[in-house]
């Protein structure tokens, strides 16, 4: 109470001198609550000040000195603001009803905030409560599926050092930046390491340029914004969420065991002599079969309203489904909200780190194609403990290098940003910003004397190797700003913005490696040590250096315009420069404008009962990508090799590229379409958006004429591409009562593509081709985009059956057949498409009693796989290394080299049961347990599909979708068991 | 107490009016390059960009895995092929292409040998530009004719990149400057060759002397050695003779006129010195590309040449390859058994783990079973023992191999310090003999046959050598061309040899049957350089 009483005479003071006491005014007080009872850290305000305070943790509050003819405005995340007026009580008990409409839910729009009703372009929310659950390797992995339009894979599948692509509505971009700009309470390009999913409370994606224009040069393939958690005022809490996760194994390729390996012996298939007398499974030795990963994070909050805090601390240990495959870390977040100064100045501040050790030695798809092909009779140990090595092209045994190797990376990261605002006048306020964020790494790498590469008979002599590398990137940005707010005559209300960005980012490598060791005595920790310094029979010791810098510089504002609920406008218009671009082309502009309509204010609306919300929206906005790399448009000299002058070799200077004094920004025009919805005392809301966007001055390396050029290649902006889609979003809440609610969400998004244009006046490129077929064979591209053709396309020959001899027989362009020596370019085309047209969603929560469950589905549609397993190991001619059992199944009529043609493509379609989650609340009558929930999830349970391969989830994202690698890291099942608590 | 309005956005307007004005500079800052504006300040510096087109030369003239001129001399013509071999080296059939003469315009591998050659092209307009803007050499501690020197290798540079152009394009753009003009027009092969031969007339005199010092540098015999080339080609080239020209270039090297790494150049006695890794200095050498593993800079041969890795067991050597090039049954025929080439050269028949009796066991078609290089390319795995084979069906054993460059092995302090040799004094020999005997209506002289013989004498042993040795009479112009064959073998040479003796497009040898097609004596402009510059006009027959 002393503390309540101090911040009353604080108050008191404060309000003297800005000569608003008045002496009728009362104390109040009262407690607020929800459904289950009270509700602490709730906002109040008195309406038209900014005097309020917050409930503590039994959801009291208490005023002092309030005008009795106030009006208490009690507002809570979550929660629909109520607002009530005092009429002289001094006691008001208020029941917050929950905002299932969310129209006043805060919406995230960089470089500040909107409410839902007042958005006018495509952006979606995900709130933590709504996040996938069930421990989750990267902060992305939380919204996988749950924004329409956003897709997320693990190409990796649950591999703790391998990150998540993203994409957001397709491919937008040659060569440019491809995944949305990360912004983590307002740092753009801020770092995912640093985000830990208990700090999280909302992930905001601006899909549309109409959004992402404020964010101008970097908007292009879209924005995600992330808010971590903030200081409450009220009581100091603690927070702690922990969990255990096992991976095992879901699929496994079905490769020949020993037994069966033998018969084809016995049937003649395979020489006598490949029987090498052993019994053996590299797949299960690979396999970390008690894999255990564990977490843990604990936060406390509190504060009042006027300073608070939340400070984080996490340990994870998580380890692969892989053998030598982990990552262990830990870090910390902490944030400060300060006001002072007559509430005037306002100082927000974080620090964030991230501290991880990581096993990179295990887990390397490459293993597991080996696990496949290596012959199963081999040995793996030699009696003598020595590993056994089978001499097959291509081959090695990874159960060697897992033990006579390091390779382990040790990083930082780190991430301050603190923001100063200053309230100038009512509605006027001015802030700046600077953030820091710096992320480095130590590699270190070791094969022994006794691994394989390093043995006598090879250039190493039998002595070891050792390198290091370290990694350093850092940027800083500093972001002064500019806002005005304000109502007019209580129905036009304006929110502008006004502000300039500077960010400068830089990265710096350094490597060295030597060999000659011969002792494993010092591992990397002695690199002098090796004798390859002197010993010129060794290969030579080696050592690299680089530097590069960027900077980018943007001047931007925004306005929105609201008429009384009814009509939005927002307009943007950001100019921005980068160092990348060339001398002629310096500096961009990004406009946007977009407007809103909620058709449910008006009158004509306002009488039908069944309809909640109803609005429509239109935008436009003109967004660019200068992710590209630095330094092309100018001339300078790059290290060309070195060569004797009398017989000392000193480096040579030649040109390192062609330069472009022209080069610019990559610009995308979007339009979209939407339309917010809710009907039925919003049981049943969502969203639909339809979009155009049209990318144009695609950046790619154009073959430059040669002659006059000096070299090949020629970065400039040339290609157009365009993406149209539909994407929707749909809830509903099928049942609520007091002991059941059921909702459920349902994602849809549908996309196509088209490479408009590859070539200009000036520069021509026939097509671009990707997804290079690995050695041997060297069978090509799979995957070509050329003018008029979609990102993704398969390009090839096409099956048509076998020869009496089992050979390949391919559709020639003449419509006759032949075989693979008679295929030139003139007989390929396109047989398919990896790129999927339709991912959707379907998740259901429903909590009973104490009881919570969620189910949620995702599936992807309309795209083909390139099984290259199959084409490969699915082949008798790939004997005597072991071969998949489908090779003497399905391919028996097959007796030819591997061959890239449609026979190999197969419709990817699937449905996955992606995450169960069961938890319960506990209802604790202690004082000191403010709530507890346990938890079990399990997540990849089920796949639906015709794919015959180990899983039709591949990488979708970027331009070599739908292939189906050789080498594989194994997919798994993961289950875990988690606790939190509140005290 | 309260602050005024004014105040406050004073403070702020000069707060962000700090950071806004300071901050709108978006020069680049280069680190890892150099701006070549502060280069160049010494002699040093002069040759590191002088030479810079000598790294990327060896990319497509010698066999060091990419496709460049190398690759198409050599898969085109009659004694290397790149088979595929079961699983291995289908490569969406390019091989088979250059082997059976069916190229189109648009080959992924020719496109490269373009870009890969023209870009050398860049690189000498590049420093002939930079160099060229150097006012006062004396400033760098240069003498004004050390300035005229390097500029006089680097336009002899320029015009060796056009010959070899020629050679397989004959009708290209001429350009001389980085960039001017955008859409250079196609000249005529005629043009180009007069391009050439006055660049070199003009500049040969002004080289240096060939001498040890100068090991790797574009001198006077290297100069002579492409004069001479050119003259002898002249006339298959252009349709004018020019073999008085050749003889007169071959004459300049052969008295020692142009200098020699320790005197005048000399054959080496024996036939493994000129390609052993001590070759450096080998006193035949003209042209070669100053490799070193120990300076950095190791001629690796291995992807086009080596086997598999159970090859490294057998030389015991480091680096491995993609048992890509073969040599031709029919080449392979060619030498007799009593040659020395032939045994010295190839690897062949069964191989041993080094230093042992052990075999090296195959991995593919052979695996687990001695490896065997057999003088044929077909299934033998599959008991075919008796047929021609194709392209197609080769195996991990199939072909004599390369064996004509030795590394030595790993333990050896020379190991790989192999200099690629690009002229020869042997080839000057030939090509005067050849001179000589075209002169004569094709029939040789003494003269001629000399100076074959002092060749081919080194390939035989004392006993058999007065048995195998050249007279007027034998040495006819089909001997000749046999000759060469086997004695420049490997040395990328072969495709202009049989364009100019007529046996390109009319020869027969293993499975490839003549076309008789004479456009196919010049490869088609790559499609993609046409669809770039409208300028280009497509060769004949494409």
């Amino acid at each position: 109470m002393k503390k309540n009483f101090l911040k009353g005479a604080m108050l008191f003071v404060f309000l003297i001198f800005t000569g608003l006491l008045t002496a009728q005014n009362l104390n109040v007080s009262g407690t607020v609550s929800d459904q289950n009872g009270p509700l602490p850290g709730v906002n109040i305000l008195i309406k038209g000040s900014s005097t309020g305070t917050q409930t503590d943790f039994d959801g009291n509050y208490s005023l002092t000195n309030v005008s009795p003819n106030a009006t208490l405005v009690f507002s809570y995340i979550g929660f629909k603001t109520q607002e009530v007026i005092i009429n002289g009580r001094s006691t008001i008990n208020t029941t917050l009803e929950e905002d299932a409409q969310a129209l006043e839910e805060v919406v995230v729009v960089g470089y500040g905030t909107l409410t839902r009703k007042e958005v006018t372009s495509a952006i979606s929310t995900v709130k933590a409560e709504d996040f996938n659950q069930g421990g989750s390797r990267s902060p992305m992995d939380l919204i996988q599926g749950k924004v329409a339009g956003l897709n997320i894979t693990r190409t990796q599948g649950n591999n703790p050092n391998q990150g998540a692509s993203i994409q957001l509505r397709g491919v937008s971009s040659l060569t440019g930046t491809l995944s949305p700009l990360i912004v983590v309470d307002g740092i753009p390009g801020g770092n995912l390491d640093l985000l830990q999913q208990d700090d999280i409370a909302s992930i905001d994606v601006l899909k549309d340029g109409s959004a992402a224009a404020i964010y101008g040069t970097r908007g292009n393939a879209g924005v995600i914004l992330i808010t971590t958690k903030k200081g409450k005022s009220g009581e100091a809490s603690f927070e702690y969420n922990t969990y255990v996760q096992r991976d095992i194994v879901d699929k496994k390729p079905n490769y020949l065991r020993p037994d069966e390996f033998r018969s084809l012996i016995t049937e003649g298939l395979i020489a006598q002599n490949q029987d090498l007398g052993y019994s053996t499974d590299l797949y299960d030795e690979l396999i970390n079969k008690n894999n255990l990963s564990q977490y843990h994070n604990l936060s406390a909050s509190g504060g009042d309203a006027k300073t608070n805090y939340r400070a984080s601390l996490f340990y994870n240990d998580a380890e692969g489904i892989a053998k030598e495959n982990g990552r262990q870390q830990f870090g910390g977040r902490i944030g400060v909200n300060h006001t002072g100064l007559n509430d005037l100045l306002t100082l927000q501040a974080n620090l964030a780190g991230n501290f991880n050790k990581a096993n990179l030695l295990g887990g390397s798809t490459g293993d597991f194609e080996q696990a496949i092909q290596r012959n199963p009779t081999a040995p793996l140990i030699n009696p003598d403990g020595s590993f056994f090595e089978t001499q097959a092209y291509n081959n090695y045994n990874p159960l060697s290098r897992l033990e006579n190797r390091i390779n382990e990376r040790d990083q930082q990261t780190f991430s301050g940003d603190l923001k100063l605002t200053l309230q100038i006048a009512k509605g006027l306020s001015g802030s700046v910003f600077g953030s820091y964020v710096r992320n480095a790494y130590n590699d270190r790498y070791y094969r022994s004397t006794k691994d394989w590469e390093q043995r006598e008979n090879s250039q190493y002599l039998g002595t070891a190797y050792a390198s290091k590398a370290n990694y350093l990137d850092w940027s800083k940005t500093l972001e002064t700003t500019i806002n005005y707010i304000n109502t007019f005559a209580d129905i036009h209300t304006v929110n502008a913005i006004l502000g300039y960005s500077y960010q400068y980012g830089t990265r710096e490598e350094f490597n060295v490696n030597n060999s000659g060791f011969t002792t494993d005595g010092f591992l990397d920790w002695n690199l002098g040590a090796g004798s390859a310094i002197n010993n010129t029979q060794l290969p030579r010791p080696g050592m690299g250096s680089f530097k590069e810098d960027n900077t980018l510089i943007g001047f931007f504002g925004r306005v929105n315009y609201s008429y009384d609920n009814k009509y939005f406008a927002q307009l943007i218009l950001r100019r921005e420069g980068s160092s990348r671009f060339g001398n002629n082309n310096k500096w961009g502009n990004f406009p946007a404008a977009s407007i809103g309509w909620s058709l449910s204010e008006e009158t004509f609306l306002n009488d039908v009962d069944y309809i909640d919300n109803l609005k429509l929206r239109l935008g436009y906005g003109v967004t660019g990508n200068q992710g590209i790399p630095n330094y092309q448009s100018i001339v300078s000299l790059g290290t060309g090799g070195v060569y004797p002058q009398d017989g000392v070799y000193y480096q040579t200077y030649g040109a390192a590229r062609n330069p472009n004094p022209d080069l610019k920004w990559e610009e995308k025009k979007e339009f979209n379409l939407g339309l917010d919805f809710a009907f039925l005392n919003n049981r049943l809301s969502g969203s639909v958006d339809v979009y155009q966007r049209k990318t144009t001055d695609l950046l790619y390396e154009y073959t430059a004429q040669q002659p006059p050029f000096l070299r090949d290649k020629l970065y400039t902006n040339v290609g157009t591409l365009t993406n149209k889609g539909v994407e929707f979003l749909i809830s509903a809440i099928p049942v609520t009562n007091d002991d059941l609610k059921w909702s459920t969400d349902l994602t849809f998004s549908y996309q196509t593509n088209k490479l408009e244009v590859l070539s200009n006046d000036a520069f021509q490129a026939n097509w671009l081709e990707f997804g290079g077929l690995p050695s041997p064979g060297n069978l090509g591209s799979a995957i070509r985009l050329e003018e008029g053709g979609s990102v993704g396309n398969f390009y090839g020959k096409r099956f048509a059956g076998f020869n009496d001899e089992g050979k390949w027989l391919f559709h020639k362009a003449d419509g006759t057949t032949a075989l693979a020596t008679d295929m030139n370019e003139d007989d390929l085309s396109i047989i398919g498409n990896g790129v999927p047209k339709v991912n959707a969603s379907l998740g259901n929560t429903i909590t009973y009693k104490n009881f919570d469950l969620s189910i949620f589905f995702r599936g992807k549609f309309g795209f083909d796989i390139l099984n290259t397993k199959e084409m490969y190991f699915g082949n008798r001619k790939w004997l005597p290394n072991n071969i998949l059992k489908s090779a003497v199944t399905t391919h028996t009529e097959l007796n030819d080299d591997p061959q890239y043609s449609d026979y190999y493509l197969e419709k990817g379609d699937f449905v996955k049961l992606d995450n169960i989650t069961l938890g319960y609340n506990f209802d604790f009558p202690s004082e000191y347990i403010k709530n507890l929930r346990l938890y079990a999830s399990g997540k990849n349970l089920a796949t639906f599909t015709n794919y015959s391969g180990i899983d039709p989830e591949l990488q979708d994202t970027g331009f070599t979708a739908g292939i189906d690698g050789r080498s594989f890291y194994p997919r798994t099942q993961t289950f875990t068991i988690g606790l939190n608590v509140g005290f | 107490m309260k602050y005024s309005i004014t105040t406050k956005a004073g403070v702020l307007g000069a707060f962000l009016l700090f950071f806004t004005s300071a901050c709108t500079d978006l020069d680049e800052k280069i680190y890892s390059e150099l701006n070549s504006g502060n280069f160049y300040n010494n002699k040093t510096e002069v040759l590191q960009g002088a030479l810079r087109p000598f790294t990327h030369m060896q990319a497509w003239l010698a066999p060091t895995g990419q496709s460049g001129y190398y690759y198409h001399s050599e898969l085109s013509s009659d004694q290397l092929a790149w088979p595929q071999k079961g699983r291995h080296g289908y490569d969406s059939g390019d091989h088979f292409r250059q082997h059976y003469h069916t190229w189109t315009s648009n080959e992924g591998r020719m496109r490269s040998a373009w870009v890969l050659m023209w870009t050398g092209v860049g690189y000498v307009n590049g420093a002939i530009e930079d160099l060229s803007g150097i006012q006062d050499p004396t400033s760098l501690g240069m003498t004004e004719e050390e300035l005229k020197s390097i500029l006089a290798e680097l336009y002899v540079l320029r015009a060796f990149h056009y010959m070899k152009i020629m050679d397989l394009w004959g009708n290209v753009p001429i350009i001389t400057k980085v960039g001017e003009p955008l859409n250079p027009p196609t000249q005529s092969r005629a043009e180009v060759f007069e391009f050439v031969k006055n660049e070199l007339e003009t500049y040969v005199p002004q080289l240096p002397l060939y001498s040890e010092e100068l090991i790797g540098r574009t001198t006077a015999t290297a100069g002579y050695a492409m004069l001479s080339e050119l003259y002898l080609n002249a006339e298959k080239w252009v349709g004018t003779p020019m073999y008085d020209e050749c003889i007169a270039a071959s004459n300049k090297i052969i008295n020692g006129e142009a200098g020699g790494i320790g005197g005048t150049p000399q054959l080496s006695d024996n036939i493994l010195e000129t390609f052993g890794n001590t070759n450096k200095t080998s006193p035949e050498n003209l042209y070669q590309v100053a490799f070193s593993r120990q300076g950095g800079f190791t001629f690796d041969w291995g992807g086009f040449f080596m086997g598999y890795d159970n090859m490294k067991e057998a030389l015991n050597v480091g680096y491995g390859g993609w048992n890509a090039f073969v040599v031709i049954p029919s080449a392979f025929d060619a030498y007799d058994d009593n040659d020395l080439r032939k045994k010295e050269w190839f690897l062949f028949g069964p191989q041993y783990k080094y230093g042992t009796t052990e075999p090296v066991l195959g991995t593919e078609e052979w695996s687990g079973q001695p490896l065997v290089y057999v003088n044929s390319i077909r299934k033998e795995s599959e008991g075919d023992i008796s047929s021609e084979g194709s392209m197609a069906e080769g195996e991990e054993n199939s072909g004599a191999r390369f064996h004509k460059y030795q590394s030595s092995t790993l333990d050896d302090e020379n190991y790989q310090e192999n200099h690629y040799i690009m002229y020869r004094l042997t080839e000057i020999y030939f090509n005067k003999a050849e001179a000589i005997m075209r002169k004569n209506n094709g029939v040789a002289t003494q003269e001629a046959v000399d100076l074959i013989n002092n060749s081919r004498k080194r390939a035989f042993s004392e006993a058999d050598w007065s048995s195998n040795k050249y007279t007027t009479s034998t040495l006819t112009m089909e001997e000749l061309l046999a000759e060469r064959g086997r004695e420049f073998i490997f040395e990328g040479k072969r495709r202009t040899d049989l364009i100019r003796f007529d046996q390109y497009v009319n020869g027969t040898w293993w499975d490839h049957e003549p076309s008789g097609d004479a456009t196919k004596e010049i490869y088609p402009i790559p499609s993609n350089q046409i669809a770039n510059n409208p300028n280009l006009i497509q060769n004949p027959g494409y």
